[in-house]
C-alpha cells in the first residue's frame, strides 16, 4: 500500500487563520507535502474526499492523568492513549500522582518504555517536585530531565512549603523544566468537596471556596517571580485567579496557565442530586466564572486548553457518596466535541482559538516541534465532521473508565480519522 | 388526592401541597396518643428497618414507636456509627436489607446524600432521618406541625421565625427554614459569622445581635444545638461567649416573655449554652411538644410513603 494520502476540498483549521480554508493536502513519507487547492490525483495515492469536513492538526493535551503505574484498574498507558486518540489528541502528558509516583530517573524511565511498547502516539512524562509528592523533599531533577520528564508538578497536591517551592524552582530553572501548580490553600479546602456557595450549602456538602486557589496562584506568581522560573498553572477555574494570572503575565512574570473543558461548559448549579460525574478538584465554580474564563480564553489569558484526564471506575464512582467518591472526570475523548459542541458551532469562538490552544500552544511549551496542517509539519491530522455527531456510550470510549456527565449523552461533531507521522490510528465514519 | 412519593429525602421536594397534606395526617395520630390504646393495624406485616450510622437516641426511638404504633415491625440493624462507613459499604448493607424484603429504610449517615444514593439502589420507600449537614426532613414536619398547633393551620404567612445559632452545619436549619419558607413564613437567622453562611436561600434575612433580631418582633425563637466536637476547628472563642452573645439569657428571656414569643429547640439542649436553665420551663417552651409531634409527624410519613418493591399477592 502506497503511503501517499490525499485530502480532497478539506477545511483546513489553523492558529493564525479566523476562517476555515478550503485545500488539498498530500501526505507523504509521514509528513505533509503539499497544501493547495487542485492538487492533481497522481497514481497510487488514497484519496480522502474531504469536502464539507475539518483538517485540524492532532490535538496535544498537558494535563493527563494515565494511572500506571499502581492504578491499572482505572486506566493504563495503553487504554488512555487509545481514549486520547479516539477524541482526535495525539500527544499527552502524563501526571506523576501514580503509585508508587513518579518521583525518580528510574521510574520515568520505566514509563516512557512502557509508552514506547504501548502507545501508538507520544506520551511524555512529568516528574514530581517533591519526593512521593509528600512536600518535604526534592526529587532528583537532574536524573529525571534526563530520564525525559518534561515537566515538574505535585499535581492533585500543592507544594505547601513555600521555601521548598522556592529551591526547587531555582533548581529547575537552570534545567529549563517547567513547574506545573496546582493551586490549593489545603487549610482553607479542608473537607470541602465541591466550590464553596449556594449550592453546598444547600446541599449540606463542606466548599472548597476560591480563595483556596486564588490565594496559591498569587503565592506561586510571586515566587516565580522572586525566582525567574517558569511556572505554569494549572486548571484554573476561577475569574479572580485569571485576574490575578493576567497582571502577572502584563508584568512580565514567566507564568502560562491552562483551563479543562469542564470548567469553561460546567458550574456549581449542575451538581444536582450529588452525581459524582460533576466531582473534581479545583471544583466546578460559578455560572459567572464560566463566562469570565471563555472571554478570557479568547482573550488570551489561557496558553492552553488541557483536560486534567482523571479516570476513576464505575465503582468509586457511582456506588459512592458525594463526598466519598474521588475527584476528577475523564476528558480526552469528549474535549473536542464538546468544545465544539459548546463553543465553535455556536460561533463563541473559532477554530483557530482550539488549534492555538489545544494543539500549538502546549507543544510549545514544552519546546516540541511544531504540528500544523501546513507544507514540511509532520503529518499529525484529525478528520472532523462537524455536521455528524458523537454519542458517549461506554461502548463508544477506549478509556477503562467512563466517569464525565458526557456519558451517554450526544454532542454535535464528530472524529472521522486521526493520523500520526502518516500513520492513519483511527478511521469512522 | 394527593399521590405517594417513593422516599422522604429532603423538604425541598415536596410541594406546598404535599406539606399540608402530610401535616393534615399528623393530626388524627396526635390525637390517638390522648387514647390508652394508642396503637392503629394500618402497617400490619410490613417491615420497617432503621440504620443509624450516626449515634441517635432520641430520633431513632422516635422512628420505632412511630412504626410500632403503626403495628409495623420494626429492626433497628446495629452498624458502626464511624465516620468511615462509605457509600459503597452501605449499599452492600442496602443489599442485605432488599434480601430481607424491607419495605421501608430509615437512614442518618454522617455523609450528606447517602439517603439520596441508598434510594436510587432500592425499591424500599427511604426515609431520611439526617444525612450530614444537609437535610433532616422529619425534623421539619414535626417542627411545622408543632407551629401548626401554635398558629392554629398551616397557613404560616406573616409569621416571623428566627433560628439562632449554627445555621453552617445544621441540617435542622436547612431543612426546618426550608418547610417554614414553603409554608409562608418569613425566616432570619443569628448567629456567630464563622456560622451564618454568606450564601443563605432567598429571602433569608441575616442579624447581627439580638437586639436587631428582637426589632423584627420574632413570633418564634428557635435555638440550634451548638456542637463542641467539629474536627478541632474553632468557630467561636468559647461557650461561654456564645451563651453571653447568642444565648438565650435570663434577661433576654424577660424580653421575650413580654412578647409572647415562643421557644423552640431540636434538642437535645446544653443548658448554660443556648439557653439559660430557667427557659425550659417557661410556658411557651414548645420543647416537649416537638418531641411528642415527632412521633406523630413521622407515623404520617410511614403512612404517606408508598414502597416500589415487586410482590406475588
Amino acid at each position: 500500500m502506497s503511503d501517499m494520502t490525499l485530502f480532497k476540498n478539506a477545511s483546513i483549521a489553523s492558529a493564525g487563520a479566523k476562517e476555515l480554508a478550503v485545500s488539498d493536502v498530500l501526505i507523504k513519507g509521514g509528513r505533509i507535502k503539499a497544501v493547495a487547492p487542485g492538487l492533481v490525483v497522481e497514481e497510487g495515492v488514497r484519496v480522502v474526499e474531504a469536502g464539507g469536513k475539518v483538517l485540524l492538526p492532532g490535538l496535544f493535551d498537558l494535563h493527563v492523568h494515565l494511572r500506571e503505574p499502581g492504578q491499572t484498574s482505572k486506566e493504563d498507558i495503553a487504554s488512555g492513549s487509545e481514549a486520547a486518540i479516539n477524541g482526535g489528541v495525539t500527544g499527552i502528558v502524563a501526571m506523576p500522582n501514580t503509585i508508587p509516583a513518579i518521583d525518580s530517573g528510574g521510574l520515568v524511565r520505566s514509563v516512557m518504555d512502557i509508552a514506547k511498547r504501548n502507545s501508538r502516539i507520544p506520551v511524555y512524562t512529568t516528574g514530581c517536585i517533591t519526593k512521593e509528592r509528600a512536600g518535604e523533599e526534592m526529587t532528583p531533577i537532574a536524573g529525571m530531565k534526563s530520564a525525559g520528564a518534561v515537566m515538574l508538578t505535585d499535581d492533585g497536591s500543592p507544594v505547601c512549603n513555600p521555601q521548598l517551592l522556592r529551591r526547587a524552582m531555582e533548581y529547575a530553572r537552570e534545567f529549563d523544566l517547567p513547574l506545573a501548580s496546582h493551586c490549593e490553600t489545603m487549610e482553607l479546602s479542608g473537607q470541602g468537596a465541591m466550590n464553596e456557595g449556594r449550592v453546598s450549602y444547600q446541599m449540606g456538602i463542606p466548599g472548597i471556596p476560591a480563595i483556596s486557589e486564588e490565594i496559591c496562584i498569587a503565592r506561586d506568581i510571586q515566587i516565580a517571580e522572586y525566582t525567574g522560573a517558569h511556572l505554569h498553572i494549572q486548571h484554573v477555574t476561577t475569574a479572580r485567579g485569571m485576574e490575578i494570572i493576567r497582571r502577572a503575565k502584563g508584568d512580565g512574570v514567566n507564568v502560562t496557565c491552562e483551563v479543562a473543558p469542564h470548567h469553561l461548559i460546567f458550574n456549581e448549579e449542575h451538581v444536582i442530586d450529588y452525581d459524582t460525574h460533576y466531582k473534581m478538584n479545583p471544583p466546578l465554580r460559578t455560572k459567572e466564572d464560566n463566562e469570565r474564563l471563555v472571554a478570557g480564553l479568547i482573550e488570551g489569558v489561557f496558553d492552553v486548553i488541557a483536560t486534567d484526564h482523571a479516570p476513576h471506575t464505575d465503582f468509586e464512582k457511582r456506588q459512592q457518596d458525594f463526598a466519598s467518591a474521588p475527584f476528577g472526570i475523564t476528558g480526552l475523548e469528549t474535549a473536542l466535541p464538546s468544545l465544539f459542541h459548546y463553543f465553535i458551532k455556536p460561533g463563541v469562538f473559532g477554530w483557530d482559538l482550539l488549534v492555538e490552544r489545544y494543539a500549538s500552544e502546549p507543544r510549545r511549551i514544552l519546546k516540541l516541534d511544531e504540528v500544523a496542517v501546513a507544507e514540511g509539519s509532520s503529518a499529525d491530522l484529525v478528520l472532523f465532521d462537524p455536521d455528524g455527531t458523537t454519542t458517549f456510550s461506554r461502548k463508544f470510549m477506549c478509556s477503562k473508565s467512563c466517569n464525565t456527565p458526557f456519558l451517554d449523552r450526544e454532542l454535535g461533531g464528530r472524529v472521522n480519522m486521526v493520523m500520526s507521522h502518516g500513520e492513519v490510528l483511527l478511521e469512522r465514519d | 388526592m394527593i399521590e405517594p412519593r417513593k422516599d422522604l429525602l429532603q423538604i425541598a421536594d415536596l410541594s406546598r401541597e404535599e406539606v399540608e397534606h402530610l401535616l393534615g395526617a399528623a393530626q388524627p395520630f396526635k390525637e390517638l396518643f390522648k387514647r390508652s390504646v394508642k396503637k392503629v393495624p394500618t402497617l400490619q406485616g410490613k417491615t420497617v428497618l432503621s440504620l443509624f450510622y450516626e449515634p441517635s437516641t432520641r430520633t431513632s426511638s422516635s422512628f420505632e414507636v412511630a412504626a410500632k404504633r403503626l403495628s409495623a415491625d420494626v429492626t433497628n440493624l446495629a452498624v458502626a456509627t464511624s465516620s468511615v462507613v462509605k457509600g459503597e459499604s452501605v449499599l452492600d448493607t442496602v443489599d442485605t436489607l432488599q434480601a430481607m424484603r424491607a419495605d421501608y429504610i430509615i437512614i442518618r449517615h454522617k455523609q450528606a446524600g447517602i439517603p439520596n444514593l441508598v434510594a436510587r439502589h432500592t425499591g424500599a420507600a427511604v426515609i431520611n432521618a439526617g444525612d450530614g449537614f444537609h437535610a433532616h426532613p422529619t425534623q421539619a414536619l414535626l417542627d411545622a406541625s408543632t407551629l401548626h398547633d401554635v398558629f392554629g393551620g398551616s397557613d404560616f404567612s406573616g409569621k416571623r421565625i428566627l433560628i439562632v445559632g449554627d445555621i453552617l452545619h445544621s441540617r435542622v436549619a436547612r431543612s426546618t427554614s426550608c418547610i417554614l419558607a414553603k409554608l409562608g413564613a418569613d425566616v432570619g437567622v443569628l448567629g456567630p459569622g464563622t456560622l451564618v453562611p454568606e450564601h443563605r436561600p432567598e429571602g433569608m434575612r441575616k442579624f447581627s445581635d439580638f437586639e436587631q433580631a428582637f426589632d423584627w418582633k420574632p413570633e418564634v425563637i428557635y435555638l440550634l444545638r451548638v456542637q463542641f466536637e467539629r474536627q478541632g476547628e474553632q468557630f467561636f472563642p468559647s461557650a461561654g461567649e456564645y451563651h453571653s452573645v447568642y444565648g438565650l439569657t435570663d434577661e433576654r428571656l424577660d424580653r421575650v416573655r413580654d412578647q409572647g414569643v415562643w421557644v423552640m429547640h431540636p434538642g437535645p439542649v446544653n443548658r448554660g449554652v443556648e439557653l439559660a436553665d430557667s427557659v425550659m420551663s417557661y410556658e411557651r417552651c414548645l420543647i416537649n411538644q416537638q418531641v411528642e409531634n415527632g412521633i406523630a409527624a413521622r407515623m404520617a410519613v410511614l403512612y404517606w410513603l408508598k414502597p416500589q418493591l415487586e410482590s406475588t399477592a
